[in-house]
């Protein structure tokens, strides 16, 4: 016999480790540990055991993998904040002698500056593990690019995360590969797929943040400053992997003036500029005289043509390109063999859906996100007012090279408008073909949410649709996937709704419907023989009362009798149901033999529509009733464990029908009220 | 101490006795001397302590001093010491006493003088007469002769050196002197002198005590000069001046005759070599560029701050996966409910939205409320933004992740594949004749192996025979008028029909009249009779052999009335029997009085009229009985347990515990491998006899206790119970020969129809022989057939 082994010396109990007892191991403060911990990756876990892990107790501690504090022993960054630790405590010396130029001559040139790129290639070896983990780092540093500064993220982090998201930007649109994005109360998510990672991102709408409450902004920051190194490395690896130059040029002046996008350069390798996203805007803005406009629009116009005339030698570039690198389609030469799948080519296609049109984006919709997004899905002529920013195609609203305006004000009749102040001659024309005063002809005039339906749906929608003014068709997440006997909002509801449970709406409705009217009539009565209805009625109704109120309750307690009986009978109601079926058909058949003998015609016996629904309605619930039967039956059968592992299935599946079965309801109603609206107009 | 008290005994001895005293008596002397002297140890001790108490209370203390003087006793040196000082605090009242003490001593000094001179020439003491007109000594201090400059040190008072006075606080004195005599302690709060004290503050008064001296702190006026000063801050000296006038040494006026004659020195004209060594370097420095000229730093230290960037992946190696590593959960993808303008059925009611806005924060299901907006310029700012990032931050590093198995089940994959209801069929689903007319209760229902007859006997005592499909009553007869019919049982030939029919201790069988064929009547009439006699025959064999013991049954006939009906034999057990099961044959049949303790389980021969009791004695409760239907093997089942003998070995086979407290019936599958078991505890359990003693299956369906189980016998897999629910439930219970393969039970059907009374719901189930067809017996006085 080997010896007794001693409890908590192998296993659980050496697997894990406390906190308190991780950062006595690491022998740092406690802050010191949390940065670490969200450096490297380490979380805590959960044991499958946790008495067995803290010896018998039961209070709430949280462990970690001893193998991941065993781990952080060895990294380079605790050596370095200990070195910030003495650093820290010479500048409070300083500081406490009153010597400010020390402290920040030791600050400037003593502090351990923080190198974070090991870590990150430790986290993430492969560069797909890197993009798979970009969700929250891009959500985390696009909320930073639009926050304040603060003592704890300061104005430069801030600066670094709006170049950081902005080249992202660059790269996404100048690799086609956004694929989805959605308005949501929130902010707006977009969708990526770089290099077969789908990247999901939220960015908020521009407008200031609640920053108060319990929020540490300690934590947030050494989470941008993990966040800001990643995405500056997987810039990199994107840009170079498109042939790009990393970091693009950088126009400050341009994003002084709100250029954002257009503040950026890209420049292939040896190639120079490749694209032209920004172009003369701001010349434009100051030319003034009629003369000057034209020159302009001529200007603009040989621009146009260049372009125009750039962009076959470029397709034909493009084209020989995706000849050598577009995957061959295999065509099988034989009967008998397997065909093995090949992927879509429709990634060029969707990727161009804007390529043909200039926008112009009026002054209250949201640039960053429209200018993004346009571009991204190949439309390279995005103008805006000019008081949107720098690095428009045009301000001038009057271009007549655009083909989309994107407005978002509602559509007023000329007149309430306020009158244009006389302007000079020069302006005159262009204040004419302005919205809302007046449309240019040949030109679409949309909303923004056209854009992002579009792109959802891959391909162009009807504008008419959402033409200023317009109400808007519902706005639709475009990444939920519809599971059995969840509701869809797309599909007609006769698709998805249950048998019968139209009819039992309809039912429900109409009895409602009833009662009311028969109230209405009630009291028509009451106004027109009141006494005599009282009279007639003296026996059930007190003389002072009102007669709708006592009709009501007869009728409930009826509908309560009825319920009752039904639940009484239990089992035995279907085959009542069945005698009565049978009773009314021999009933049936009695009227047509007596016809007969009569001699009189037989008159088809004329289903009311409450009739109809109602045997639908009974068929459905029979059928329903039968499979609940029948699955009753199965469950009998099984093991208690399996009993209770179906029962937590089917609660959820429960929820979720009854949820869906809420909204099918909501809709239903609302059908129908539209319908009334619709048949009274 | 001790120095003086030994100075005082030779004082004693020395000192003369009064002539008053001699005259008295020698022996007075004597005991007078030893008085004496014990009485001044006292005395002593006595003054030590009033001194002790005089300190506290000066009043008492001049008492004693009036005693001791009144006493006439020779005062000890160190009493008169401290009498001295006394006296030198005292106020004037007591002045006269000391001056006539001392007029005393002085007269006892003098009286005593002649006597002295001669015992000491250096004598240290004056001799004086006390009041009485003793001699009295007084002593001189003792002058310490030093022959050091100690003399004039100054006068340390105290001496005990640097230790806390308090440690003096429970003694009469402060300290030793330099002579090592006590310091008393000051008299001090005599209200008289504290009061004069308070009058006239003497000059320098401080109200402290010096802890040294424990005298009143006196500081003279430049004393306080000093201090004063001090906790100014200034200088204590006496007329110091901190700004004196300045003295100009070195003016820049040019004396007439300067301090050093000496020549200026001519490095002072001369450019230093040294310099310009030093220059020369520096400047060849800067030539070779070593140093740099000064720049001020950078300003933008973004360059430095920003890390270069490189291709971190290019030689990337995943990573092997590792089990340990759990991946941070990504955010769902936003649904429908989230967009800026939902589809309108998402929006939420008012009720929805009131009760979203009441409900805590934590107990939301969702953090948001959808809300439809009808533009994009409408869409305000989402207030939580932040805040869901900061969570989402708190979540990735400080949430313990847990790897959970999803339950992507389909729920159907679950449920047991069960053949359809289409496939089971057919079994008994309603009920198509009631067999009306009993009375009371019906205990018992048969089939007739031939499946016309229902035979059926309850509380009344009346065995009656239906006809199975129309209910129609053919025959009855009345058993007993006291006893309930607990069971009947149609004997299993075809060729017969015979029942058997129990009511109290009486077995009757019965050839129900004018029903049968007359050829089938003849044959079960043959049947019965072939036993008559054999009885007859017998008695001899069992004379000869042991003593005639009672038999366990009278075989007898019934008796002319119901001999007419049909009722041709009866048999007597020695208690009531409640079970009647036959052998399949046709020849035995065993019955169970659960009372009779060895007399419970009989197996009786139809052919010879015999009764033999198996079992000497039965351990529990007799329940129910039967034979296998293909092997000589009895099952015997007990209030908890079934048991099997092999008959031909005579031997127990097996026993089975189906774990139920009070099993009510059971019944053997045709097969013989299995077996149902129902128990008055709601269960029904199924044994497979190959498998195990304990159940195979534990089904509980029933409310009630389950009176009544049931195989079909017919060949169909089919088996019922009947329950005090008044229900009777329908299974399928396939058994195939494969050893391989369990039996398969699938819930068919629940038969509702009998009304319970007084608790009691079915009390017997029979299935017909080959229709699936069964017949119930209720306790609401009715039999039905279910088909």
């Amino acid at each position: 016999m080997g010896r007794i082994k001693k409890k908590g010396t192998s296993g659980a109990a050496k697997n894990y480790i406390t906190r308190t007892r991780a950062v006595k191991k690491l022998q740092i403060s406690l802050p010191d540990f949390r940065r670490l911990c969200i450096f490297k990756g380490i979380y805590p876990r959960e044991p499958r055991n946790k008495k067995k892990v803290s010896k018998g107790s039961t209070a709430a501690t949280t462990f970690y993998y001893t193998k991941d504090i065993q781990y952080l022993l060895h990294e380079p960054l605790l050596n370095k904040f200990r070195e910030h630790k003495s650093v820290a405590k010479k500048i409070a010396r300083a500081l406490g002698r009153g010597e400010v130029g020390d402290a920040s001559r030791l600050e400037k040139t003593l502090i351990p500056k923080i190198k974070l790129d090991h870590i990150i290639k430790e986290r993430y070896p492969t560069f797909v593990d890197a993009l798979r983990d970009l969700d929250d780092a891009l959500s985390m540093l696009f909320l930073f690019a639009n926050l304040p500064s603060h003592q704890h993220v300061p104005a430069k982090t801030i600066e670094l995360c709006q170049r950081l998201c902005l080249e992202f930007e660059h790269y996404v649109i100048a690799s086609h590969s956004l694929r989805k994005s959605f308005l949501s109360i929130k902010g707006i998510y977009y969708q990526a797929t770089i290099q077969g990672q789908d990247i999901l991102w939220l960015v908020p709408y521009r407008f200031v943040q609640r920053t108060g409450g319990d929020i540490d902004f300690r934590i947030m920051g050494t989470f941008v400053e993990f966040y800001t190194t990643l995405l500056g490395f997987v810039n990199y690896r994107l840009y170079t992997s498109l042939g790009l130059v990393y970091p693009p040029k950088f126009d400050a002046k341009s994003d002084a003036h709100g250029g954002e996008l257009g503040a950026f350069r890209l420049e292939g390798r040896g190639l120079g500029a490749t694209e032209e996203s920004a172009t003369n805007g701001e010349e434009q803005k100051l030319i003034t005289s009629a003369e000057a406009q034209a020159e302009v629009d001529k200007i603009a116009a040989l621009a146009a043509k260049e372009q125009q005339e750039d962009e076959p030698e470029n397709a034909v570039v493009r084209t020989e390109e995706e000849d050598t690198e577009k995957i061959d389609t295999f065509e099988v030469a034989a009967q008998d063999a397997d065909v093995l799948p090949q992927p879509q080519a429709s990634n060029a296609e969707v990727a161009s859906l804007f390529a043909p049109f200039t926008f112009y984006l009026s002054r209250e919709t949201p640039r960053a996100p429209l200018e993004f997004l346009l571009k991204a899905f190949g439309c390279k002529r995005v103008g805006w007012d000019g008081n949107l920013g720098d690095g428009a195609f045009t301000t001038d609203e009057s271009d007549p090279s655009i083909t989309h305006q994107i407005v978002d004000r509602p559509a007023l009749p000329s007149e309430s408008l306020p009158q244009v102040p006389e302007a000079p001659k020069s302006n005159g024309e262009k204040g004419k073909v302005q919205w809302p005063r007046s449309t240019m002809p040949g030109r679409t005039y949309i909303q923004p949410q056209w854009v992002w339906d579009c792109i959802n749906q891959g391909k162009l929608l009807r504008p008419d649709l959402y033409a200023p003014g317009a109400e808007l068709p519902p706005h639709l997440s475009p990444w939920v996937k519809g599971k059995k006997g969840e509701y869809d909002p797309t599909l007609p509801l006769a698709e998805q709704e249950l048998e019968g449970e139209a009819e039992a709406f309809e039912d429900d409705e109409d009895e409602e419907d009833e009662e009311g009217s028969s109230d209405v009539e009630m009291a028509a009565a009451n106004g027109t023989n009141g006494t005599n209805a009282i009279v007639d009625r003296e026996g059930s109704v007190e003389a002072g009362e009102g007669m709708d109120v006592a009709s009501d309750e007869s009728d409930s307690e009826e509908s309560d009798e009825e319920d009752a009986g039904e639940e009484f009978d239990g089992l035995d109601s279907e085959a009542e149901s069945e005698a009565s079926d049978a009773d009314a058909t021999l009933r049936r058949h009695q009227r047509e033999l007596k016809a007969e003998f009569h001699g009189e015609k037989i008159q088809p016996v004329v289903q009311t529509k409450k009739e109809k629904n109602a045997e639908i309605r009974k068929k459905a619930e029979k059928k329903r009733k039968e499979e609940a039967e029948e699955k009753e039956r199965q469950k009998m059968m099984l093991p208690r464990r399996k009993r209770k592992l179906l029962k937590r299935i089917e609660h959820g599946e429960d929820k979720r029908d009854k949820e869906s079965e809420a909204l099918r309801k909501k809709r239903r109603r609302i059908e129908k009220a539209q319908e009334a609206a619709n048949a009274l107009s | 101490m001790s120095s003086t008290s030994r100075k005082r005994k030779v004082v004693q001895r020395a000192s003369p006795e009064s002539e008053e005293e001699l005259a008295d008596g020698l022996l007075e002397g004597i005991l007078s001397h030893s008085e004496d002297d014990s009485e001044e140890e006292s005395e002593s001790e006595h003054d030590e302590e009033s001194d002790a108490s005089s300190v506290i209370e000066g009043l008492s203390d001049e008492d004693e001093e009036e005693k001791d003087i009144e006493s006439d006793e020779v005062p000890s040196d160190g009493e008169e010491d401290i009498r001295e000082q006394l006296r030198k605090l005292r106020t004037g009242d007591s002045h006269s006493k000391r001056s006539q003490a001392s007029g005393d001593q002085s007269w006892n000094g003098n009286a005593e003088d002649g006597l002295e001179d001669e015992e000491d020439s250096g004598r240290n003491y004056t001799v004086t007469t006390d009041a009485n007109g003793n001699p009295r000594y007084i002593y001189k201090e003792i002058e310490p002769v030093y022959d050091s400059d100690d003399s004039d040190a100054p006068e340390t008072t105290n001496t005990i050196g640097n230790i806390p006075l308090t440690y003096y606080d429970a003694y009469p004195h402060i300290g030793y002197d330099i002579n090592g005599k006590k310091i008393m302690r000051p008299a001090k709060g005599e209200a008289l002198d504290a009061l004069l004290d308070s009058i006239d503050i003497p000059k320098g008064w401080t109200g402290l005590t010096d802890p040294a001296t424990g005298k009143p702190l006196e500081l003279s006026e430049e004393e306080l000069d000093v201090l004063k000063k001090l906790t100014r801050n200034e200088v204590v000296e006496e007329g110091y001046n901190p700004y004196p006038e300045m003295v100009h040494y070195f003016s820049g006026k040019l004396e007439v005759m300067p301090l050093s004659a000496a020549p200026e020195p001519k490095r002072r004209f001369v450019p230093s070599k040294h310099e310009a060594k030093r220059v020369m370097k520096i400047v060849k420095a800067i030539r070779e560029g070593r140093i740099q000229p000064y720049k001020p730093p950078p300003e933008d230290e973004e360059e430095e701050l920003e890390l270069p960037h490189y291709d971190l992946w290019a030689d990337e190696t995943p990573r092997p996966e590792h089990s340990m590593h759990i991946p941070a959960p990504k955010l769902p993808p936003p649904g429908y409910d989230q967009s800026y303008h939902p589809p309108p059925e998402y929006l939420p009611d008012p009720a929805e939205k009131a009760a979203w806005e009441q409900a805590d924060e934590e107990d939301r299901e969702k953090e948001y409320l959808p809300r439809d907006h009808e533009a994009l310029r409408k869409v305000p700012g989402y207030e939580r933004f932040v805040k869901e990032k900061f969570e989402r931050c708190l979540d990735l590093y400080l949430a313990p992740r847990v790897r959970r198995n999803k339950l992507n089940i389909d729920p159907e994959s679950l449920l047991p594949k069960l053949p359809s209801p289409e496939e089971l069929k057919p079994f008994p689903t309603t009920c198509a004749a009631i067999f009306r007319g009993q009375e009371g209760r019906v205990r018992s229902v048969s089939i007739d192996p031939r499946g016309l007859f229902v035979a059926s006997g309850g509380d009344d005592g009346y065995v009656r025979v239906w006809e199975l499909l129309t209910g129609r009553q053919l025959w009855n007869a009345k058993l007993s008028d006291e006893d309930a019919v607990d069971a009947v049982r149609w004997r299993p030939n075809k060729d017969s029909a015979i029942l058997a029919a129990a009511a109290g201790e009486n077995i009757y069988l019965v050839v129900p009249f004018a029903i049968l064929s007359p050829d089938v009547e003849q044959s079960s009439r043959d049947v019965l009779d072939a036993g008559w006699g054999y009885a007859a025959s017998k008695p001899s064999t069992s004379t000869n052999g042991i003593a005639a013991k009672e038999p366990p049954a009278r075989w007898s006939r019934p008796g002319p009335r119901l001999e007419g009906k049909g009722v041709l034999v009866q048999a007597t057990v020695r208690s009531a029997v409640k079970v009647i099961h036959w052998h399949r044959r046709g020849d035995y049949f065993a019955t169970v009085s659960p009372r009779g303790q060895s007399s419970a389980v009989a197996i009786h021969t139809l052919s010879k009229h015999l009764t033999q009791l198996p079992f000497r004695r039965l351990k529990g409760l007799a329940q129910s009985a039967q034979f296998h239907p293909s092997k000589p093997i009895f099952f015997v089942a007990t209030k908890n347990s079934i048991r099997s003998y092999d008959l031909a070995k005579q031997e127990l086979v097996k026993i089975l515990q189906p774990g139920a407290k009070w099993i009510s019936s059971f019944d053997v599958h045709p097969g013989g491998d299995n077996l149902i078991v129902g128990t008055y505890d709601k269960r029904l359990l199924w044994h497979d006899l190959d498998l195990s003693t304990k159940p195979y299956k534990t089904l509980r369906y029933h409310q009630q206790a389950i009176r009544a189980v049931a195989f079909h016998q017919g060949g169909m897999p089919l088996f019922a119970d009947a329950s005090d629910d008044g229900s009777l439930q329908i299974f399928h219970g396939k058994v195939v020969g494969d050893l391989m393969e369990n039996a398969t039970i699938v819930p068919l059907k629940v038969l509702k129809g009998h009304q319970v009374k007084s608790r009691l719901g079915v009390m017997d189930v029979v299935w017909h022989p080959r229709e699936p067809w069964c017949v119930s017996a209720g306790a609401d006085g009715t039999c039905r057939l279910w088909c």
